[in-house]
Order: structure tokens, then C-alpha cells, then sequence
């Protein structure tokens, strides 16, 4: 860019009287463009580089937040790799990530192809309607929730009984309460990334669908053959950032269960890393350990979202 | 240039509104302070109190938000932000600060020395450090009692005379003989649940809980372990809801009548009108297995950087006097933590229509004057939510009795950090 505004290809000894202004424009218009992002990166330094690494940097020490500093090296992180309760979060944490992400991308994946249908009525209305979920409040939602899975009281219970079967405990069993988070955060983000879906899906020709039903697609031919394919990118994008999300769920593992304080659950079944992170940090004041439980996951999510990336750009240089 | 300036006034105003952060909010005269406060306790009603005897003091009152935000906002502050002058504590919570007293003001050095004999010795020995220095005054304490359904226990032949009720249970065992004939009386559960009802009373009722009296960790004893057996028996008796304390299940239980005995601390009366009002009058309160016991109880403090620290020290010394506690006991139903009040024929005289009449005042206070004083540590927090854990765990059929107090023991030893 400053190469094309400044006139350097013009021959120097013409321009001679004027070259020391010429030098202080070239300068300025270097600097301008840093100028112009450097509020992103001030703020950026201040409230995102500088916590993490001072993360790292607490991560090394027995750190009392209103007492002691006491320098220990790696025996935070030595005490992480034998700490069964980081292991059984960081399972928990996987568990539920996949029993959210998958269903939730593939229901997205084909309510997007419906909404998009051409003679779909009161389009906007179910359009808009399928964000409803996502700006409620998380904390509202995960009350509703704990209810509706409620061992003795809860709505689903209640219709498992009507059919003759037993109640199931969910909150109390490992599996159940993965089942009832993963729910959760099915419900809110389905609508989302339906709505990301929708915005790729109408970049693509209509004539391309026309074109299917004339040759006698049906609707789940023109699905697999021509949405998915358009949508590649858009569904590498939203597998990244469900990753991500998903590995550091939060709200809902703290409220799902709150008989068990911090804990989610009496045997930690549905505690996530970053709930446990918490209960480290916030709940017994262990900053330092507290930390290295952040870095830790930090080191989790940046692996996983090369290895999104890898795959992502390995779909999208695949001819659709 | 003109870009290069937009570009310097850009950065300027970034700068500026970060620097906006740090800003302060003008001078205190010294009858100001700032009180951090629990949200949903009605604070403001005390001081309002105060504030009308003394017209020309001001007082910030915010109301941070549970016990634990509290704690956690008052952690943050010390840790490098502005301090209020006047903080509440949770008894709970309070051993985490007293690790390091340095951040408060020392309160003999206000004159706590000349009031100190007003409280209850073992409450007022959870805020006093090995070199006899005072960091909180006891504003409540939790005594403990047991609420059961008259009604229920008419249906199941039971008594329903509290006095009589008392004598069904002086000792936890007998308690549990208690529940077995209700249960096989009616075929359905006694207690709400073990864990809370019967683990997190019994453990409070010793002279010892996970420290020893030197102030060493030392929860593997007889004493603690006698509270988990005593818990475990009776889970194996069938007498229990398995209904989780707080949860919404406890609270639907309530109200359906699911279950005809809570062990209620003094501060749960008031949680237990809100979530079941239909079963008003129904209730009743009797003395708890082993009479004595305490559960919960708040301080005040002063941080040591605070602005105006004698000024909240005289609303201390106002307003937590025994005469002040009495108020607010009568006002708001909260247990006073000095014993000078407890035969005040106010606080003997007061009952509550919800609890059939009962005389709140007299059954709680009589429950928190034999109690032994036992050192609270600072990693009793993780160590009671690791027993309690594991007891709910047993409730849920995840753990076997038999298992239970070696799974305890390790989960603990996980949890502790030397």
C-alpha cells in the first residue's frame, strides 16, 4: 500500500527540493496503518496478552491471592499430571463437548436446508424465531433445565414414569448429567449456527436447486449434493469455534447441580475444567494451582484448534 | 499531518478511557464509611437503624451478593483494590482471611479487648488469631434444632408435642429408631436427606472437627468418623428422602410433605417459609439429637486499609452490642452470639406462627450455649464439601457404605494441600 501512494518510482533529482517532506509523508503513511489498529492491540495487550502470560507466571508459584508468594517451579503442574480430579474434568469436559457439538451441528446443518427452502412460509418468522434460544439468559435456561431432569419432581422423569419405566437420577449419575448439559448447550447454540448455515446456504445459486429438481433430486439428494458441499467452509468455521466453546464450558456445569456447590454433581461427574479451574482459584484461593489448570487447558485448546484448522483447510482445498 | 494527529487523538482517547478506570471518587469526611454486605438479608434495615440515631454519619452500603461473592469481592480487594472500611464475613469463609490477619485492622486496638467477653467464647475464638488479635465481632450464629411436620407425625403415631418429640431423640441413634418406625408406620421417608440433615450436625456437635487444638490438620479422627458412621447407619435404616439440601427436588419434596423431618439451623426458618408457604403452621421445632450444635454465623471486620476504620468501628460497637442483637434478632429473627440475651423474656417470649408457635428464640439459643470450641481452619471448606460429597454419593448408590470412609479419606487427601 505505501509503496502505490508514494511517488519512489519517480526519478530523484527532480524531486530534490521537496524530498525531505516526501521522507516525513513516507514515514507517516508507514505509521498511519499501525495507528489505526493500535487501539485493538493496546487493548488487546492490556486485557488479553497480559493475563495470560501473567497466568504462566502465577502458574509457577504457591500464590495466596491475600498472603504468601511462594516460588515452587513445575510443582503445580507435576501435582496436575497425578491429580484424578483434573483428569476425570478433562473427561468430563471431551464427553460433553461431543455429546453437544455433533447433534447440534447436524440438526443446524438440516434445519438450515429447511429454512432455506424456497417456498417456505413465513420464512422470517421461524428464521428469526430459531436465534430465540440464544439470547436467553444462560443462567435461566440451565434453571429450567435442572427442573425438567429432576430425579423425583421433573418433567421428563415424570413422562418416563407414565410409560412404565423407572425414574433415572440424571444429576447424580456421570452419564445422565452429561446428557442433561450437553442438552443445554445444544439448545442454545443449535439456533446460531442454524443461522450461519442459512447465510451460506443463500450465496448459492438458487438455479443449482432448480437445476437438481429438474434432473429429479429430491430434497435429500439436494442436501447431501449441493448444501453440504457449499457449506464446507461455513461448517469448518463453526466446528473451530464450538471446539472451542465446548472445552471451556462453564455456566451450566455450576448451575446444573448446585447441591454440589462447585463440584457439579457429589463425585465431580459432570465438574468441567474450567468449573474445576474455578473451584481452584475462586473457591479455595489456590491461585497458583488455579493457573496451572489454565495453562493446561490453554495447551488443550490451542492443540485442538491446530488440528481443526489442519483438517478444516484440508476440506476446504477438496474440490465440493 | 492532519492524519497523524487523528491518529495521536485516537491513542489519546484509548489512553484516557483506560485511565478513566482507575479514577477515585472524591474525599471521605469521617462520617462516611463503605459496608460490604450479603445481598438478600436485609441489611439496609440495620442501617437505617443506625443511621436514624445518628443523622449525620453516611454509610455506603452495597450488597455484593452471597456469602461466597462477598468473600470473593473482599479477596479481590485486598489483593489490590479499593477496600471497603466495614465488610461481613461468613463463618466460613472467615478462616481463609484469618490465615493472613495482616490485611485487617487488629480490633483490640479499637477497644474489642473491653467487649470480647459479650460473645459466646467459641464464636468469638474463630475470629481471634494465635497472638490474641481480633479480626471479626460475631454479628449471628446458627444454631441448630430439628423441624418436623405435626401433622405427619399425628398420621404416624408419633407425638407431636415438642417436648415430647425432644425426648423421642437425645442421642442420634435414638433418632434414627425414630425414623424406622415412622417409615414402616407410613412407607415413606423420614429425613430429607442424610448428608446435610444428620453429617453436617453431628460433625458440628464435638470438640474437635478437622483440626486438632493446635491448630494441625487432623481430620481422620474419632470424632469425625463417629459423625459418618452415625450417618451411614442411618442411610442403611431406609429413613431417607435422599433429597439433596437446597436442590428443587428438597424444595418440591417440602412442600408435597415427601418427607417429616428437616435439621434446620437457625437461619433456614426463613428458606423454608419461602419455599413451601402452603404448609404454614404445619411445622414445628424440637431440640436436636445430641442438644447442642452451630451451624453457619457471620463477623464484621475492618480491612487495614480502609479509609474511615474508627467510624465502622463505632457502628460495630453500636450496633453488634447485646442490646443491638437483641433488636435484630426481634426484627429480623437472626440468633444473637451474646449470651447475656438469651433470658431477655423478649427473645424467651418469641415464637413463629409458621412452627406451630414454637418459641424460636429459646429452643436455638439453648442449643449454642454447650458447644465446646473447636479451631475452624482454613481448609475446612474443601474438607466438609469431600465428606459431604462422598455421603451423597452412598445416597445415590454410587459408592457402598462399606466403602465409604476409605473413599472419603482419599477424595480429602486429594482435595488438601499441604
Amino acid at each position: 500500500m505505501t509503496t502505490m501512494l508514494s511517488p519512489a518510482t519517480a526519478p530523484p533529482d527532480l524531486r530534490r527540493p521537496h524530498r525531505r517532506r516526501r521522507i516525513q509523508q513516507g514515514v507517516r503513511e508507514f505509521l498511519a496503518p499501525y495507528a489505526y489498529i493500535a487501539p485493538f492491540f493496546v487493548l488487546f495487550l492490556i486485557f488479553g496478552l497480559f493475563p495470560l502470560l501473567f497466568t504462566f507466571y502465577i502458574s509457577l508459584f504457591d500464590w495466596d491471592p491475600i498472603g504468601e508468594h511462594r516460588f515452587v517451579g513445575l510443582d503445580n503442574f507435576t501435582e496436575l499430571l497425578h491429580d484424578p480430579r483434573f483428569w476425570g474434568a478433562l473427561r468430563n469436559t471431551f464427553s460433553i463437548w461431543v455429546m453437544s457439538t455433533v447433534p447440534q451441528l447436524l440438526l443446524a446443518l438440516g434445519l438450515a436446508h429447511l429454512l432455506n427452502h424456497a417456498r417456505l412460509r413465513l420464512a422470517a418468522l421461524f428464521r428469526m424465531s430459531v436465534l430465540v434460544p440464544y439470547v436467553t439468559s444462560v443462567a435461566a435456561t440451565t434453571i429450567v433445565f435442572a427442573q425438567m431432569f429432576d430425579r423425583d419432581y421433573g418433567m421428563i422423569n415424570w413422562f418416563l414414569g407414565l410409560l412404565g419405566f423407572d425414574h433415572i437420577d440424571f444429576t447424580a449419575s456421570l452419564w445422565g448429567s452429561h446428557v442433561m448439559i450437553a442438552t443445554m448447550i445444544a439448545w442454545r447454540w443449535t439456533g446460531y449456527n442454524t443461522l450461519l448455515y442459512l447465510a451460506a446456504l443463500q450465496s448459492v445459486p438458487r438455479e443449482l436447486y432448480e437445476a437438481a429438481a429438474a434432473d429429479g433430486a429430491n430434497g435429500w439428494k439436494q442436501f447431501l449434493h449441493i448444501s453440504i458441499p457449499s457449506l464446507r467452509p461455513i461448517i469448518a468455521f463453526t466446528v473451530v469455534t464450538s471446539t472451542i466453546g465446548g472445552l471451556q464450558v462453564f455456566t451450566e456445569p455450576l448451575l446444573a447441580n448446585p447441591v454440589g456447590g462447585l463440584t457439579c454433581g457429589a463425585a465431580r461427574q459432570c465438574q468441567t475444567v474450567t468449573l474445576y479451574l474455578y473451584e481452584q482459584s475462586f473457591g479455595q484461593f489456590h491461585f497458583g494451582y488455579g493457573a496451572a489448570v489454565g495453562v493446561a487447558l490453554f495447551v488443550i485448546v490451542v492443540a485442538f484448534s491446530g488440528l481443526n484448522y489442519l483438517l478444516a483447510t484440508r476440506v476446504r482445498s477438496e474440490r465440493p | 499531518m492532519k492524519r497523524v494527529r487523528s491518529t495521536v487523538a485516537i491513542i489519546a482517547t484509548a489512553a484516557l478511557l483506560l485511565g478513566g478506570c482507575g479514577g477515585s471518587d472524591g474525599e471521605s469526611d469521617s462520617k462516611t464509611f463503605e459496608f460490604w454486605s450479603f445481598a438478600n438479608i436485609n441489611q439496609k434495615a440495620d442501617v437505617d437503624v443506625y443511621t436514624k440515631a445518628h443523622p449525620d454519619v453516611r454509610i455506603k452500603l452495597t450488597e455484593v451478593g452471597s456469602t461466597t461473592e462477598t468473600a470473593q469481592a473482599l479477596t479481590a480487594a485486598l489483593a489490590g483494590g479499593k477496600v471497603p472500611d466495614l465488610v461481613l464475613i461468613q463463618a466460613d469463609d472467615l478462616p481463609k482471611f484469618m490465615q493472613s490477619p495482616d490485611n485487617f485492622v487488629d480490633l483490640t486496638t479499637l477497644g474489642a479487648g473491653d467487649i470480647k467477653g459479650n460473645y459466646l467464647d467459641w464464636v468469638m475464638s474463630q475470629a481471634t488469631t494465635k497472638d490474641n488479635k481480633i479480626i471479626g465481632v460475631p454479628t449471628d450464629v446458627g444454631g441448630l434444632a430439628v423441624a418436623y411436620r405435626t401433622d405427619l407425625f399425628k398420621a404416624a403415631g408419633l407425638p407431636t408435642d415438642r417436648d415430647e418429640v425432644a425426648k423421642l431423640w437425645p442421642t442420634w441413634d435414638e433418632f434414627i429408631n425414630v425414623g424406622k418406625q415412622y417409615v414402616q408406620k407410613t412407607g415413606k421417608p423420614f429425613v430429607d436427606n442424610t448428608p446435610t440433615s444428620v453429617f453436617f450436625q453431628a460433625v458440628n456437635q464435638g470438640s474437635q472437627r478437622y483440626y486438632s487444638a493446635d491448630r494441625k490438620l487432623d481430620y481422620d479422627n474419632e470424632q469425625v468418623k463417629a459423625a459418618f458412621d452415625v450417618t451411614l447407619k442411618a442411610f442403611e435404616a431406609g429413613i431417607s428422602a435422599k433429597q439433596g439440601s437446597f436442590s428443587s427436588g428438597w424444595t418440591a419434596a417440602m412442600k408435597k410433605g415427601d418427607y417429616a423431618v428437616v435439621c434446620s439451623p437457625s437461619w433456614m426458618l426463613s428458606q423454608m417459609k419461602t419455599n413451601a408457604p402452603e404448609t404454614n403452621g404445619k411445622w414445628d421445632i424440637a431440640t436436636i439429637p445430641g442438644g447442642s450444635g452451630n451451624w453457619g454465623g457471620s463477623f464484621l471486620a475492618i480491612p487495614k486499609r480502609a479509609k474511615n476504620a474508627k467510624a465502622a468501628w463505632n457502628y460495630i460497637s453500636e450496633m453488634q452490642s447485646p442490646k443491638g442483637q437483641l433488636e435484630h434478632f426481634l426484627m429480623q429473627g437472626s440468633l444473637p452470639t451474646t449470651p447475656s440475651v438469651y433470658t431477655d423474656p423478649q427473645l424467651v417470649g418469641k415464637t413463629d406462627p409458621f412452627f406451630s408457635n414454637a418459641p424460636i428464640g429459646k429452643i436455638y439459643t439453648q442449643s449454642v450455649l454447650g458447644i465446646k470450641p473447636f479451631y475452624f481452619g482454613p481448609q475446612d471448606g474443601p474438607i466438609g464439601t469431600e465428606f459431604l460429597n462422598t455421603l451423597t454419593s452412598v445416597e445415590q448408590g454410587k459408592v457402598s457404605p462399606a466403602k465409604a470412609w476409605d473413599t472419603a479419606l482419599t477424595n480429602v487427601k486429594n482435595a488438601v494441600r499441604e
